[in-house]
């Protein structure tokens, strides 16, 4: 494959998965889920913030969440805290979209944009990253299990 | 989802030439698409809505576009179900190896 060529300020991630759009919202929203598939991060919503800490404890930083709307939409800020270089970059956004479908399926869309100012987080969220924490929530939800590696 | 159709989707030259040029660049009309292929735009709106019911292929409009993005995850679904038993075997093979040299 050639290698990218350009920074994509807008990324869109989607997964159908076998599961009720509560469930999903819950697996999204709940840090004794996340900690299972977001790289062992423990992340906390209110209807106004989302506060994220590391797998030792320690803060991961804090945003605001600007659409909080169970379980159809969640809109919130994005800040890289976990990495200093990806610190200093300015806040982006992060979609989360879920729609029931046919026969026991939900749609669920990750939409990570407003990357301008945030150039080296758009680097770093891309290829694996929203792929690893994807495919781990649809593996969790399915056989409640985490992915293995 | 059906991992049928990711593969049917992915059993097309044109349909990865697709997929390589939202690799490129994401978010991509469909003029901006067809311009690059010899082809309708009847036939690529064909090989996109098979990209799109693979979930290879997101759309979404934005004001009056609508743009299309690349899906990656239904391939790191496939790695996932495969290469994640190889990595599985490779790490237990290593703690099977430290076992043994430590207690010789």
């Amino acid at each position: 494959m050639t290698t990218m060529t350009e920074i994509n300020t807008t990324q869109v991630y989607q997964v159908f998965i076998k599961a009720t759009p509560e469930e999903i919202w819950e697996a999204i929203t709940k840090p004794e889920f996340t900690e299972k598939y977001f790289y062992g991060a423990r992340i906390e919503f209110t209807p106004d913030r989302r506060r994220t800490f590391g797998p030792d404890g320690s803060s991961w930083g804090e945003g605001v969440v600007s659409e909080f709307d169970p379980p159809k939409r969640l809109v919130h800020e994005w800040r890289s805290l976990y990495d200093p270089e990806l610190a200093e970059e300015e806040a982006s956004r992060v979609t989360w979209e879920v729609e029931p479908q046919e026969s026991g399926l939900s749609k669920l869309t990750v939409i990570h944009d407003q990357l301008e100012g945030a150039p080296k987080t758009a680097q770093s969220v891309s290829g694996a990253g929203w792929m690893m924490v994807l495919s781990g929530l649809k593996t969790l939800l399915e056989t409640g299990e985490p992915l293995s590696s | 989802m059906d991992d049928d159709r990711v593969f049917k989707a992915l059993a097309d030259p044109t349909r990865r030439l697709l997929l390589d040029r939202l690799f490129e660049r994401d978010g991509r009309t469909l003029t901006e698409l067809e311009s690059q292929l010899e082809m309708t735009r009847f036939g690529v709106m064909k090989h996109l809505r098979v990209l799109e019911d693979a979930a290879l292929v997101v759309s979404r409009k934005a004001g009056r576009a609508r743009l299309h993005y690349l899906n990656p995850v239904p391939i790191r679904q496939i790695h996932d179900r495969w290469i994640d038993k190889y990595t599985e075997h490779r790490v237990s093979a290593l703690a099977e190896l430290k076992t043994e040299l430590e207690a010789g």
